[in-house]
C-alpha cells in the first residue's frame, strides 16, 4: 500500500472533485481517493502496483491536470 | 517549499484568468444587452431586425467561444465522456441558446443568442467572485504556508553567511539576530532571548529561551542574539507537521457532508434529464418551441451543485484556519460533528491540568534525609517516570549506589537491590501489597495528600524509611478553563493514577467535581469506555501516555508539550499546553459545525426552490443564471463569516 498526494489543476466546481474521485477509483488497486477542491489537492491510497502514470491519465481523462505527485 | 509557491500560483492564476474572462465577456455583453433592451423593452430598436440578431451573433460569438472556451470545452468533454460537471450544464445551456439565433433565420424559433452571452458573462462573474471568496476562506492556511523562513544565517569557518533554508542540515549552527525569524527547529547553544511563538502555538506571551531551550522554526526572535543548533529540517519540523495536519483535515470528510456529496455526484446527470424532460413537456403541452427552449435553458443554468459541494469544505477551511492561528489543529473533520454531542469531558491530571513537572517539596524521613535521598535517587535514576526524575533532581548527587534487579512496577513504584538490601519506593497500594507497616509516617502521608501532593514511600527490607511528597503545580489557566466548561454544563472529570486524597485536593483547586483516582495508565481507556455508555465523551491528555484513552474517546484532544506534537493521537491537537485551548477548540468545533449546517440548509433550500421555479417556466434564463451564481457565492461568503465568532 502507498499513499500519494496529488496537486491538481483546473478544478473549479464541486462536481469536478467528485468526477476525479470517480475516475481514479476505477483504477484497479486504488482503495481510497479524496479530492479537495479547496486545496486543489487529492490523496490516493493504492496498492503498490498502481503507477503514477495511471493516476495522471485517470485525472486527465476527465479534463484536469496533475501538476505534482508526491 | 517549492510546491507551496506552486500552489499559490495555481490559485492566483485561477482568479486572474476568471478576471480576464469577466472583463472580456462584459465588454461585449453590455452592447448586446443595450441592443436587446432597446428592442424588447423600450421598443426603440437601435438596430433593425434581423440585423440586430446578426450583430448579437457576431459580438456574442467570442463571449461564448473565446472567453467561455474553457467552460465549453470542459463541459462538452463531460457530456461525451459521461463525466458530467457543472460546465456541462452551462455549455449546453449557452450553446443551445446561441444556436437559436442562427435557427431564427430558418423560422420557428425566437432568438435567445443575446441571452447566451449574458448567461456566460454572469457565469464568469460568479466564478470570479467565488474563486476570490474561496481564496479568502483559505487565507489563514496560506499564511501558515508562507510562514516558514526562506533564509538562514549560518556559521561556517567562523564566518556568518546566509544560505537558502533548503540547504540547512541537522547539526548546523544558525545565528538569529533580534527581530529575525528562527529558520528551523533547534536547540539554543548560546545566547538568551525571548521568542514570539504566537504564530505557531497561539501562545500570546513571549517565551524565554536560554542555553538548552528548544526553539521552533518560523517563530520570531525578539531581543537577544541566539545561536541554535538545527535539530529538525524540512518536512520534520514543527511547522511542517502543523501544515500537514491542517491539510489532512481539509481532505477528511465530515459525515454530514455525505448526503450532499452523494447528491453532487449524481446532480448533473439528473439535471440534464430534467432539462430535456422539461423541454419536451413544455413543447408538448404548449406547442411553443421557443418557450420550451427558454425554460429548458433556464433549468440547465439554474442548477448548481457547487453550493452543495462547497458547503462543508469552505466552512471547514475557515474553521481549521481560525484554529491553526490559535494553535488548535483539527485533525479530523468528524470531530467537529461529534463535538456537539459531547457531554462529559475527562481530563488527565499530570501534564494536562498540571504542568507535568513534579518537584519534591517535602520529606519525612526516619533516617538521615541525605541517606534516604541517596538510596531513592540510585533506584529512581533507572526510571523514566517524571516523579522519578523529580527525586533524582532533589537528591542532586554524583555517586549513585549500584542497583541490581531493578524493576518498574507500573502505576505503583519501583524496586531493586542495593547490596543485600531490598529497596522499594512507591505508593500506598504497593506498600499495602507488601504488607509494610505505615503507622510511623501515616500522619505525614495524609497531610501531604490533603495538600494535593503525591507521596512516595521508601522501604528497606520491608521496613519503612520515610516518605517524600511530590507536587506538580497547576497550569495558570486550568482553573479558568474548567470554570468555563462547568458553566457550559459539561460534566468535568479528572482521571489520575494518584490516590483519592491527592486527586481530590487537586480537583478541588481547579473546580472539578468528579475524580477517578488510582487508575493505572493502561486502564484509562477502560474508564473512558465506562463513561461512554450513556453519552459522548471527550478526553484531554498529553497524547503520549494517553494515546489509548484519546483513541477510545469520541473526541480526543491531545495537548502538545513544547516542541513536539503527537500527530497520531487525538482528533484535535493543541500546539500550546494551556487548557483555554480546550475551551476554544470546543467553541470552534461547534461554531464550524453550525456554519456547515447553515450552508447545507441554504444549498438544499436554494435547489429545492429554484429548480421547480425554473421547470415551471417562471424564471427567465438570465435571472436563473444570476440566482445560480449567487447561490454558491452565498455559501462561501457565509463560511467566511465564521471569522466573526469570538472563541
Amino acid at each position: 500500500m502507498k499513499k500519494l498526494k496529488l496537486t491538481i489543476e483546473g478544478m473549479h466546481c464541486a462536481s469536478c472533485a467528485s468526477n476525479i474521485e470517480r475516475s481514479v477509483k476505477k483504477i484497479r488497486g486504488v482503495k481510497e481517493v479524496s479530492v479537495s477542491l479547496m486545496l486543489k489537492k487529492g490523496t490516493v491510497e493504492a496498492e503498490d502496483s498502481v503507477s503514477e502514470d495511471e493516476i495522471k491519465k485517470a485525472v486527465s481523462k476527465v479534463g484536469y491536470k496533475v501538476s505534482k505527485i508526491e | 517549499m517549492n510546491h507551496k509557491h506552486h500552489k499559490e500560483k495555481i490559485e492566483d492564476a485561477e482568479i486572474t484568468s476568471w478576471k480576464k474572462k469577466l472583463f472580456g465577456s462584459w465588454i461585449l455583453t453590455i452592447p448586446i444587452a443595450i441592443i436587446m433592451l432597446s428592442e424588447r423593452i423600450f421598443n426603440f430598436p437601435l438596430i433593425e431586425m434581423p440585423y440586430s440578431i446578426i450583430t448579437i451573433l457576431v459580438i456574442g460569438f467570442p463571449v461564448i467561444f473565446i472567453f467561455g472556451w474553457d467552460t465549453i470545452k470542459g463541459g462538452m468533454r463531460g457530456l461525451f465522456t459521461f463525466y458530467f460537471n457543472m460546465d456541462s450544464l452551462i455549455s449546453l445551456g449557452t450553446v443551445v441558446a446561441y444556436l437559436t439565433g442562427i435557427f431564427y433565420f430558418t423560422g420557428f424559433v425566437q432568438d435567445y443568442s443575446g441571452v447566451a452571452a449574458m448567461i456566460m458573462a454572469f457565469f464568469t462573474t460568479g466564478k470570479y467572485v467565488e474563486a476570490k471568496a474561496r481564496g479568502r476562506a483559505s487565507q489563514e492556511i496560506k499564511k501558515l504556508l508562507e510562514l516558514g523562513a526562506k533564509k538562514a544565517r549560518i556559521l561556517r569557518a567562523n564566518k556568518e553567511i546566509e544560505i537558502p533554508i533548503e540547504e540547512v542540515k541537522i547539526g548546523d549552527i544558525l545565528i538569529i539576530k533580534p527581530g529575525e525569524k528562527i529558520p528551523t527547529d533547534g536547540i539554543v547553544v548560546k545566547g538568551e532571548s525571548s521568542v514570539d511563538e504566537s504564530m505557531v502555538t497561539g501562545e500570546s506571551l513571549p517565551v524565554e529561551k536560554l542555553k538548552g531551550s528548544n526553539v521552533i522554526g518560523a517563530t520570531i526572535n525578539q531581543d537577544g542574539i541566539l545561536y541554535i543548533k538545527a535539530t529538525k529540517v524540512g518536512k520534520d519540523t514543527f511547522l511542517a507537521h502543523i501544515i500537514e495536519l491542517v491539510e489532512n483535515a481539509q481532505s477528511s470528510k465530515v459525515p454530514i457532508q455525505r448526503l450532499a456529496d452523494k447528491i453532487t455526484s449524481v446532480f448533473v446527470p439528473i439535471i440534464l434529464i430534467l432539462a430535456i424532460t422539461t423541454f419536451i413537456g413544455w413543447f408538448f403541452f404548449s406547442g411553443d418551441l421557443s418557450k420550451a427552449i427558454g425554460v429548458g435553458v433556464a433549468v440547465l443554468v439554474i442548477a448548481c451543485p457547487c453550493a452543495l459541494g462547497l458547503a462543508t469544505p469552505t466552512a471547514l477551511m475557515v474553521g481549521s484556519g481560525m484554529g491553526a492561528k490559535r494553535g488548535i489543529l483539527i485533525r479530523k473533520g468528524e470531530a467537529i460533528q461529534t463535538m456537539k454531542e459531547v457531554k462529559i469531558i475527562i481530563f488527565d491530571k499530570t501534564g494536562t491540568i498540571t504542568k507535568g513537572k513534579p518537584e519534591v517539596t517535602d520529606i519525612k524521613s526516619l533516617i538521615p534525609e541525605k541517606e534516604l535521598l541517596t538510596l531513592s535517587a540510585s533506584l529512581e535514576k533507572l526510571s523514566e517516570h517524571p516523579i522519578a526524575k523529580s527525586i533524582v533532581n532533589k537528591a542532586n548527587i554524583k555517586n549513585y549506589k549500584k542497583v541490581t534487579g531493578f524493576k518498574v512496577l507500573r502505576g505503583r513504584g519501583v524496586e531493586g537491590k542495593i547490596g543485600k538490601d531490598a529497596i522499594i519506593i512507591g505508593n500506598q497500594t504497593l506498600m499495602n501489597e507488601r504488607k509494610i507497616n505505615l503507622s510511623k509516617i501515616i500522619d505525614s502521608i495524609e497531610k501531604f495528600e490533603e495538600e494535593g501532593k503525591t507521596t512516595m514511600v521508601v522501604a528497606k527490607n520491608n521496613k519503612i524509611l520515610g516518605v517524600m511528597a511530590v507536587a506538580d503545580s497547576i497550569k495558570e489557566d486550568s482553573k479558568e478553563a474548567i470554570r468555563r466548561l462547568n458553566k457550559n454544563k459539561y460534566r468535568t472529570v479528572m482521571i489520575t493514577g494518584d490516590n483519592e486524597r491527592t486527586a481530590k485536593a487537586i480537583a478541588k483547586q481547579v473546580g472539578i467535581k468528579e475524580v477517578i483516582a488510582n487508575v493505572l495508565p493502561e486502564d484509562k481507556a477502560k474508564m473512558v469506555e465506562k463513561l461512554q455508555k450513556n453519552c459522548m465523551v471527550a478526553f484531554i491528555g498529553d497524547g503520549i501516555n494517553d494515546a489509548p484513552a484519546l483513541k477510545q474517546s469520541n473526541v480526543g484532544i491531545a495537548i502538545g508539550t513544547g516542541t513536539d506534537i503527537a500527530i497520531e493521537a487525538g482528533d484535535i491537537v493543541l500546539a500550546r499546553g494551556s487548557l483555554i485551548g480546550v475551551v476554544q477548540a470546543i467553541n470552534l468545533s461547534k461554531a464550524t459545525f453550525r456554519k456547515i449546517k447553515q450552508n447545507l440548509f441554504w444549498a438544499f433550500a436554494y435547489n429545492v426552490i429554484a429548480i421547480p421555479l425554473a421547470v415551471g417556466g417562471v424564471l427567465h434564463p438570465v435571472v436563473a443564471e444570476i440566482a445560480m451564481a449567487l447561490s454558491s457565492i452565498t455559501v462561501v461568503t457565509n463560511a467566511n463569516l465564521l471569522r466573526r465568532k469570538k472563541l
